[in-house]
């Protein structure tokens, strides 16, 4: 069994009174897209910021591929990427400029900054000031610029929050080439319907603590409903919405019912989402 | 530390620092108007004094009591004329000898010999006018007093070698130069926090430890640079060239510490600008004991651009050495290196 790339031991880190991150233990194998969720303030943050070295943990440890991040901080941050959730390019820069810098730092040498610029959709932009991009282009920079050393690692913060369709699809697209690259990826998002798709593995955060972790699959097995929704039309000639579990002994009677005795207009299966989980587990919401 | 990445971050410094309008406005038009100004200012001083009288007759004893390639004398027909131009400053005193002077020093009266000033004359040089007068009437009447003045000048005697205005004023542009550059590094990197690049290049292999000899770098080489462009079209290094260029390279570190500082205090352009600019006053005081001799205080020490002002005066304009202006140069180095590594510990802080 490979080592995992991202090994998180007992994670803690106060602000002052303030437990932000609560002891959380988790691993991330090579090659794996984890999805990390929560709502603002439950400890996101703390624990990207703690797992790329720009945080020391109050107690526990976090080892990027083996290697202990608090005792070898530069190690570490030169085999990952990290895209933030802010814009913090160069503005007065052009977008080559911006990202040859980032190739000298990491002492990349044969990078194709034309070649990655075209993968994350700016070719022919790259010569202009980066204070003229749109949102969606800065974070596709921003993505290109975490992509500069072809890191082992890529920890990806809200990465498409607020972008318009076109760089959400682009970022997603480059993520999945990433991932096919054989990168670990660590995705901080409030955007379930991301997550599902994305993610092998998801990881609920509140409070500060992990609450559950496993595949999109697998949590909506344990935690969530299936159902049947079914629009019939009802003795006065009105719909009337009808729903059945699955999963239960009686659940094919009562499909069968449905089909023989009612005049069914739409029939759909639904089955629970991320949030809904979410929601379940913490008694609130993502947003 | 990664050179390669070190000259990187200078080259990007370098590019935001002449992206930013203002900066590349005021570094270029600053190295040119200080050197216009230094070039527009009068390269000599005028010694003479002008002295005007009103007299019927001039007495040889007075004429030769006048008789100095320092002091330049006009007759006036009258009171009046004389007021006039000491009033129009055509010339600096007036001296108005009654027309019965000599009559009424025969008939043993005391006669009344009206000395006049422009407004701005200060009180001292009031009384040393004052005597003159006295003198000048002890003279007419033949009485001189049987007295030998020796002079004695305490320091380089200036007479006929008076310090030039536009000398006076080049510590004060070097320090301005400095200065300026001071403000830009501070800006830039007190926007690096602001915007967040801090944090992006600080989760990249580059060290705390290089992103300041990045930064040092760039704020000394660059602000050594502009002085020495500056001394060297004003004609400032052609005395004990090593020397100045030793103070001003020191001088530029300090410099830098003290940007340092103003990013650690300032969290935008305005606040960078107003901490610049109480950095600017304190750091440019001593250039006014240059300035205004006999301004100098020994508090004026504890501001380590004194030793900066001293070196550049006094090897411009007495000639001084190593000998006499070296020591200034290991507090400055002191202080330079002492501000740099309370700067970096400061913003090292902002920068966590």
């Amino acid at each position: 069994m490979p080592e995992p790339a991202i090994v998180a031991e007992d994670l803690t880190y106060r602000y002052g009174d303030l437990l932000a991150v609560d002891h959380i233990s988790f691993t991330v194998a090579p090659g794996e897209i984890l999805g990390f969720l929560g709502p603002n303030g439950a400890g996101k943050s703390t624990t990207v910021k703690m797992l790329t070295g720009q945080l020391r943990p109050a107690s526990g440890r976090a080892l990027l591929l083996g290697i202990d991040v608090a005792r070898h901080p530069k190690q570490v941050q030169a085999r990952i990427g990290v895209c933030f959730e802010q814009p913090n390019l160069y503005e007065e820069l052009s977008g080559v400029d911006n990202l040859r810098l980032f190739a000298n730092l990491f002492n990349v040498r044969d990078v194709d900054i034309n070649a990655l610029l075209r993968r994350v959709g700016l070719d022919g932009r790259g010569a202009d000031l980066v204070g003229r991009y749109s949102k969606g282009m800065k974070q596709r920079l921003m993505i290109a610029r975490a992509l500069v050393h072809r890191p082992a690692i890529l920890f990806l913060d809200e990465p498409t929050e607020g972008l318009d369709p076109t760089s959400a699809e682009a970022i997603r697209r480059v993520m999945l080439e990433e991932q096919q690259r054989g990168a670990t990826i660590f995705l901080t998002t409030h955007d379930m319907y991301e997550a599902d798709r994305l993610c092998h593995r998801v990881a609920f955060i509140n409070s500060g603590k992990i609450v559950a972790l496993d595949t999109p699959h697998n949590l909506k097995q344990q935690y969530g409903k299936r159902m049947v929704r079914a629009e019939v039309v009802g003795s006065d000639g009105k719909l009337l919405t009808r729903e059945i579990i699955l999963d239960r002994p009686e659940t094919p009677t009562e499909i069968a019912d449905l089909l023989a005795h009612q005049q069914v207009v739409t029939l759909h299966s639904e089955e629970a989402t991320l949030e809904d989980i979410f929601i379940r587990l913490t008694g609130r919401g993502l947003a | 530390m990664n050179a390669a990445a070190i000259w990187a971050l200078i080259q990007k410094d370098a590019r935001l620092y002449f992206a930013n309008r203002l900066f590349a406005l005021v570094t270029v038009l600053g190295l040119v108007a200080y050197a216009a100004i230094y070039f527009l200012l009068p390269a000599t001083v005028d010694e003479t004094l002008k002295v005007g009288l009103v007299i019927s007759e001039m007495p040889p004893a007075l004429a030769e009591a006048l008789d100095d390639d320092a002091v330049v004398v006009q007759q006036f027909a009258s009171v009046t004329d004389l007021r006039a131009a000491v009033a129009a400053g055509e010339v600096t005193v007036g001296f108005a000898f009654p027309p019965d002077l000599f009559d009424q020093l025969r008939q043993g009266a005391r006669p009344t010999v009206e000395l006049l000033l422009a407004p701005e004359v200060t009180p001292d040089f009031v009384s040393v006018y004052e005597a003159a007068a006295r003198e000048l009437s002890f003279n007419l009447t033949g009485q001189a007093l049987p007295v030998t003045i020796s002079e004695v000048i305490l320091g380089p005697d200036l007479a006929g070698a008076q310090i030039a205005p536009r000398q006076r004023m080049l510590p004060l542009f070097a320090v301005l130069v400095l200065m300026v550059e001071c403000l830009g590094l501070a800006s830039l990197i007190a926007a690096e926090v602001e915007q967040g690049t801090i944090r992006a290049l600080l989760v990249t292999p580059l060290t705390m430890r290089g992103l300041f000899v990045a930064k040092s770098l760039f704020g000394s080489l660059f602000a050594f640079a502009q002085a020495v462009v500056l001394l060297a079209v004003t004609g400032g290094l052609a005395q004990a060239a090593f020397l100045n260029l030793t103070a001003l390279l020191i001088g530029s570190v300090l410099m830098t510490g003290v940007a340092f500082l103003i990013a650690s205090l300032g969290r935008d352009l305005m606040s960078v600008m107003g901490w610049g600019m109480l950095a600017l006053l304190i750091m440019a005081l001593p250039t006014f004991t240059v300035l205004i001799p006999g301004l100098a205080a020994n508090w004026i020490r504890l501001i380590p651009t004194h030793y900066l002002v001293d070196t550049i005066y006094r090897t411009l304009n007495f000639g001084a050495g190593w000998a006499e202006v070296g020591s200034n140069l290991l507090p400055l180095a002191a202080s330079a290196l002492l501000l740099l590594a309370l700067g970096m510990a400061i913003l090292q802080r902002r920068f966590a």
